[in-house]
């Protein structure tokens, strides 16, 4: 991700925008591996213009060059134009439990919450970032955030990522847990008067504090049932 | 609903890209845009090269002295441009080496890796004496009384130091240090410039550009020498790995460089040309001094030798910057031992690659100036190994780059003219000049001849041994692809995608 750089329209620039996006179609439309070639035929358009665009679209990681150099892919930055950064505003009785709670924590604490079936992240430890938030939010079950609101629904998925100890880890434990590595992540589930799934709240670190010890999970717990009245 | 919204909804899974780039272990996208800037700005130390460089290039080129700077910044210019072919479209740290060989192949990739890296040590070389000559100036000039060499030595030992320690603690430390530096001291000469020039006032025209005695070995070889004041120019290409956004950092921190320094030079090469013209044409070791003090600047001229001095020790950093992430590139893709593509575990800095670099870049120097060498002499021989190993590598990048885009389906009229024009001119001018310095007998050719044969021996030898892919980069990793799911059999060790995240089990 890039930071800090100022961007900057001049008038001219209108039609270059749409010719970035019907580039980014196109790359869509056909696919992982494209080539420029493909693209300025597919799109009509000069062949050194084509080159000049994907080449600033690689720079702003929208696209990815393939490992051999010749073809194209979506880069995880594309999904920023979907809009998918919402801003959350999180109550200051909301703040103090997650600061408190980040306080005694060795790891990332970081509160989600679920909206219209996407993951929006409300408030990220910046003490311990996450490393991949535009992962989180576009393959969310990848992630134990993204894969709890299946856990909920009990929706599993033969193949996929969710598996039936995950099901019965939340039923019995109220967390859920996943490891990869010596990292690990555990998370809580944040609900409404009603039950309902709203959000979650997660730890994130080395993986023997998930697997060695309760506190974690048990301080994760309360300060997950300490925010569901302050957040729904 | 379009394709693009389709694609960010349910991304498909794209399976060719890796888990970690081969290029792990370094301080990935950490170094901004400034820091970029610092590094090509710091190895060509304009600052000191404006002060090296003109006297050099008017030795040779005589009266066309200021047309010759402007056709070198010209060629710079043709030549950064072609580099850029490469860099706005993936990240190394190879640098030119990475570059030939994704054009050109193997040997001829292993043939640029040796002559960048002969032009980075020798400058190094290089800017560590210029570093000594002018601090042992500054202090003789206080102390009239002591023995130059001692302090020539001593200041050489400082320089070493401060070299070895910044290179073992990262770049930005390195890099930062180095832009204020040049900053500071091309302000200093420049408004020493400015004052001279108010002080010579209007000279004639003539005294410019006056053709009678200019020759083509001349006008070629102060090309050649010119050319040399911009070098270091590409070397923030080797912090491809590190840099920020480095498809966009990269490219502009070239560019730049290139421009700021050729006008900077054509500043100075007036100044001084008409200078010397004003007090009698003389070219001596320090000619900006010697205006100085005819002009009453003296004190100032001193404090500018403070800037000289920190310029040429600042351009032995970048320039072994560059280097060492070249022979880290080099053993990352098995043709060095893997020693060599060591990374320091707290400074992400490649120390495998420092640990065989700095000591001969150091030692030589004293070596030199203790065997009572003059340094301006030794400084001579020196410029002329490394230029030969600068242009030899910028002209095989240059034929390297047309094939390039060629072989990605990328190639455009445009591109292919300059490249060729960058190559034939550099072709040209280093013929020229290398046989009218072989001529006049300067040393510096035969050593380079020595250098060059035991490079193509060196390939040779490890070309009998079977090589894999080399030319490898800085490879986009599964996680910044839409849908990317790393390949097998290249898991990460957390360092790009997984680390403090949440993962899941990613198998699909």
């Amino acid at each position: 991700m890039t930071g800090g750089d100022g961007v900057s329209i001049s008038a001219r620039q209108p039609t270059a925008i749409h010719s970035a996006l019907s580039m980014l179609e196109a790359v869509a439309a056909m696919g992982a591996g494209v080539t420029a070639r493909q693209l300025a035929e597919h799109l009509g358009m000069p062949r050194a213009t084509t080159y000049r665009l994907l080449n600033l679209l690689v720079q702003d990681e929208y696209l990815v060059r393939t490992p051999d150099l010749t073809g194209f892919a979506l880069g995880t930055k594309v999904a920023l134009l979907a809009g998918s950064i919402a801003v959350e505003r999180v109550p200051r009785a909301a703040r103090d439990v997650l600061e408190r709670t980040r306080a005694s924590a060795r790891g990332g604490i970081h509160l989600v919450l679920y909206r219209d079936g996407r993951v929006v992240i409300a408030d990220e430890d910046p003490d311990f970032p996450l490393s991949n938030r535009l992962g989180l939010q576009h393959e969310p079950t990848r992630y134990a955030l993204g894969l709890l609101p299946l856990v909920v629904r009990g929706e599993v998925v033969r193949g996929e990522h969710v598996a039936d100890d995950l099901v019965t880890e939340l039923r019995e434990q109220g967390v859920i847990r996943t490891r990869d590595g010596q990292r690990g992540c555990l998370v809580a589930p944040i609900t409404d008067a009603s039950g309902a799934l709203a959000g979650a709240l997660s730890y994130s670190g080395p993986r023997r504090y998930i697997d060695e010890s309760d506190s974690i999970a048990v301080s994760v717990l309360a300060a997950a049932r300490e925010l569901g009245p302050l957040l729904t | 609903m379009s394709a693009l919204e389709e694609a960010i909804e349910r991304p498909e899974a794209v399976r060719s890209f890796a888990a970690r780039s081969p290029l792990h272990g370094l301080d990935r996208h950490t170094v901004g845009f400034a820091d970029v800037l610092a590094q090509s700005v710091a190895a060509i130390a304009p600052a000191a090269a404006s002060a090296m460089a003109v006297l050099m290039v008017a030795d040779l080129a005589g009266g066309a002295t200021v047309l010759v700077m402007a056709l070198a910044t010209i060629i710079t210019f043709l030549v950064a441009r072609t580099i850029n072919q490469f860099t706005r479209r993936f990240a190394a740290s190879g640098s030119l080496y990475t570059y030939a060989a994704r054009g050109l192949g193997t040997t001829a990739g292993l043939a640029t890796g040796a002559a960048i890296v002969v032009g980075y040590a020798f400058i190094s070389v290089f800017a560590l004496l210029g570093g000594a000559h002018y601090a042992t100036m500054l202090v003789t000039r206080l102390w009239p009384q002591l023995p130059a060499t001692p302090i020539a030595l001593g200041a050489l030992a400082i320089e070493a130091a401060v070299l070895a320690i910044v290179l073992v603690r990262g770049i930005r430390l390195s890099s930062r240090v180095a832009l204020v530096v040049e900053l500071v001291s091309v302000a200093l000469i420049l408004l020493l410039l400015i004052v001279l020039l108010v002080q010579i006032g209007p000279i004639h025209p003539a005294a410019i550009f006056s053709p009678d005695d200019v020759s083509v070995a001349g006008v070629a070889g102060g090309a050649v020498l010119a050319i040399t004041a911009f070098v270091g120019f590409e070397s923030s290409a080797t912090l491809g790995v590190e840099a920020r956004s480095p498809l966009k950092n990269i490219p502009r921190a070239i560019v730049w460089s290139v421009g700021v320094a050729g006008v900077f030079y054509l500043i100075a090469g007036y100044t001084q040309i008409a200078g010397a013209d004003a007090i009698g044409g003389t070219t001596s070791v320090a000619l900006l001094d010697e205006l100085a003090s005819r002009f009453g600047l003296s004190a100032w001229a001193a404090v500018a030798d403070v800037g000289i001095a920190t310029s040429g020790l600042a351009c032995a950093i970048a320039s072994t910057t560059a280097l060492t992430r070249i022979v880290f590139a080099l053993a990352r893709d098995g043709v060095a031992p893997a020693e060599l593509g060591r990374t320091h575990r707290r400074h992400r800095t490649p120390v495998g690659a420092i640990a065989v670099a700095a000591p001969p870049i150091t030692l030589v120097p004293i070596a030199v100036v203790a065997a009572g060498v003059s340094p301006w002499d030794a400084m001579r021989v020196i410029l002329l190994i490394s230029a030969s190993g600068y242009i030899v590598a910028y002209v095989l990048v240059c034929i390297a780059a047309p094939l390039f885009l060629r072989r990605i389906g990328e190639v455009t009229a445009g591109s292919v003219i300059v490249a060729v024009s960058a190559a034939a001119a550099l072709t040209g001018c280093l013929t020229v000049y290398l046989a009218a310095e072989a001529t006049a007998g300067n040393p510096g050719v035969w050593l380079t001849v020595g250098i060059a044969v035991i490079a193509a021996a060196l390939i040779r030898w490890r070309r009998r041994a079977p090589l894999g892919e080399v030319g490898r980069y800085d490879e986009p990793v599964a996680a910044h692809v839409l849908g990317g799911v790393a390949r097998s059999g290249s898991a990460g060790d957390g360092n790009g995608s997984a680390h403090g995240g949440e993962p899941g089990d990613a198998d699909g």
